[in-house]
């Protein structure tokens, strides 16, 4: 017996699909699962991706990858090129580590909930695809991460993180848990595979891979180019779920679009901005945070959105003069809190990075510089404990991230605005325009409870420094620190200084 | 049967009040818990603690703290300027614009 080709029996493998006689259509796809809303049931018979796979090809091409990814890494496992690897680079390795590892796992969810409720066969079919998917980046990145641990154990937050009540972690859930568990399929599809991983997940993995390759990380690049590999096929589940919401429903696809592109920037801004910008070597930086999001992420879904007949979202003036100030700010606020992370974030502002912080961001200096001097000379000036926080910095109801936004006024100068709202007897506060706007639209879908909300209900004791540590699961060992104070302040040594905080039992009263 | 009289707020304990604040050109709001009974004096301190000679070079000029649009008096207190739980304050060294 001859076997059949493939092209004879893919379609009918693929499409595949119960007519149901025992059942009312609708206990099958419930709405709120499956989210048809005011898309007629028929019109996803039309749904079709370009990307067809089959089982046997999928099983060859992942076993291919899974052996030369394991093969590197166990090339490498004999070598040290770990050890003398930069601080700063390994920072930026614990801090994907730690935010992405787990967060693979909700999308394992995501796609599963697609590959049950997807209202097309081949649609559900591809989804199971983007759970095995999943499920390979979740365990590969905790392996590789996981190697790690004795020799640091900071790298123990692989596991960790998403289960801890840090506020990095929370802010991350926040975001995941409304752009994969909350959802319907159709608006998971918009969410996910289309808004966040056409866009997003390229620039985390093309610009951290290229950037690991410059810091002798290998390892690294090596285990997300493998993963960027498999992003780029089942994220093909977005443009035909848009193609046909766009048609039936354009104001929601535009709103799902908006909302998931905002929260995701923020999310970006506060891990992959200071990882290039900062702790990356200044040697090795290929390209600025601002640069690459112009390239990869501005262009790209400007371009992709009007293909669908969509329009920019209405925030977009925000975000683009957000691309200049957002990453850092959040720099400032990681390495201000820094006993709060789970690695090392570099201050990274000598004479040489701040030239090329000016070059890049001609408004840095401005904005940004006198607080850095005031903090250089009070390291210079043997007293680092005035650098360290005694409280809490205002989190912002939406992103969970500090409200640290700097925006120009009339008059010139930088200034912290203001974004307020009081609902239902409480006054909630936003670090930009859109947050709001979006928690306003969204506040009965996901919105958890800021650490200042939890600080302030009484769930953190004591209500202290040690408390909140405690509360975020920090432990002296892995609590982060400047990895090398004097790198970045020697070049300021001996200048003088007035108007520092006196260091503690130096006279004040 | 005798009559309750509602005591004052200079007359009852006071209550811890937590705001939403900004020092100067600091980069960041913080959290300050402060009470009732502080004076906008205090407020002004409670929050340049944080954030003068640490992120904000000290300046040799009073501070004066900004509520709802309003620059409030020094000498009253949190429950007469009626600053609530979870209010913004913004703390600004008193400056001719130009001087800053």
């Amino acid at each position: 017996m001859t076997l059949l080709k493939r092209e004879e029996w893919q379609g009918f493998v693929r499409d595949v699909d119960w007519t149901y006689s025992y059942v009312d259509d609708e206990a099958v796809f419930p709405e709120w699962h499956s989210g048809t809303g005011k898309v007629p049931r028929e019109a996803w018979l039309g749904w079709e991706e370009d990307y067809k796979v089959t089982y046997p090809d999928y099983v060859a091409t992942q076993r291919d990858k899974e052996q030369s990814a394991y093969a590197v890494k166990a090339a490498l496992q004999r070598s040290t090129t770990f050890d003398h690897l930069d601080e700063g680079w390994k920072s930026s390795t614990k801090m994907h580590f730690g935010g992405v590892a787990l967060v693979e796992y909700a999308a394992v969810l995501g796609e599963l909930k697609m590959a049950r409720f997807g209202l097309n066969a081949a649609w559900r079919n591809m989804a199971a695809f983007g759970q095995l998917d999943e499920l390979r980046h979740a365990q590969i990145t905790t392996f590789f991460g996981h190697e790690f641990i004795k020799k640091d154990p900071q790298y123990d937050w692989t596991q960790k993180t998403f289960h801890m009540d840090n506020w990095v972690p929370i802010s991350l859930r926040n975001l995941f848990d409304g752009m994969m568990i909350a959802p319907n399929v159709v608006d998971l599809a918009i969410a996910l595979p289309f808004t966040f991983e056409t866009g997003f997940t390229n620039l985390q993995f093309i610009a951290l891979s290229a950037d690991a390759l410059e810091a002798g990380d290998v390892n690294f690049a090596n285990m997300i180019s493998s993963i960027q590999t498999d992003e780029a096929r089942h994220s093909q589940q977005g443009g035909p779920t848009m193609e046909i919401l766009v048609e039936h429903d354009p104001v929601r696809a535009q709103w799902i679009i908006d909302k998931n592109f905002w929260g995701s920037a923020r999310a970006f801004a506060a891990l992959t901005g200071p990882a290039m910008d900062y702790y990356t070597p200044l040697e090795h930086r290929k390209q600025s945070y601002r640069e690459f999001m112009e390239e990869w992420i501005v262009d790209q879904f400007v371009h992709t959105i009007e293909d669908y007949g969509l329009k920019k979202p209405w925030f977009w003036d925000e975000f683009m003069r957000g691309l200049d100030t957002w990453h850092h700010g959040l720099h400032m606020g990681l390495w201000t809190w820094r006993p709060t992370l789970w690695w090392r974030p570099k201050a990274a502002v000598s004479k040489d990075e701040r030239d090329w912080l000016r070059e890049k961001y001609p408004n840095w200096e401005q904005v940004y510089g006198d607080k850095w001097d005031v903090i250089i000379d009070n390291i210079n000036a043997n007293n680092v404990e005035a650098t360290l926080p005694e409280t809490l910095p205002w989190l912002c109801s939406m992103c969970n991230l500090p409200c640290c936004n700097a925006e120009q006024t009339r008059s010139g100068r930088w200034r912290i605005p203001t974004y307020q709202l009081d609902y239902d007897g409480k006054t909630h506060h936003f670090c930009t325009n859109a947050c709001r706007q979006i928690w306003w639209k969204d506040r009965d879908n996901v919105n958890h409870e800021t650490l200042i909300d939890r600080f302030l209900a009484g769930q953190i004791q004591p209500m202290d420094v040690g408390g909140i540590l405690t509360h975020m699961g920090l432990t002296p060992e892995v609590m982060g620190d400047d990895p090398d104070y004097e790198a970045w302040t020697r070049d300021y040594v001996g200048r003088p200084a007035t108007g520092l905080a006196l260091a503690a039992g130096h006279g004040e009263d | 049967m005798a009559g309750t009289v509602e005591l004052g707020p200079e007359d009852q304990a006071p209550q811890l009040v937590p705001l939403n604040a900004i020092f100067a050109d600091d980069f960041v709001q913080i959290l300050v818990p402060v009470t009732t009974a502080d004076t906008i004096r205090e407020v002004a301190a409670a929050v340049a603690h944080h954030v003068e000679g640490k992120r904000v070079r000290a300046r040799d000029a009073e501070k004066v703290v900004f509520h709802k649009g309003r620059r409030l008096p020094p000498e009253l207190t949190v429950a007469e300027a009626g600053i609530g739980p979870l209010d913004h304050v913004r703390v600004e060294y008193d400056l001719q614009e130009g001087a800053r």
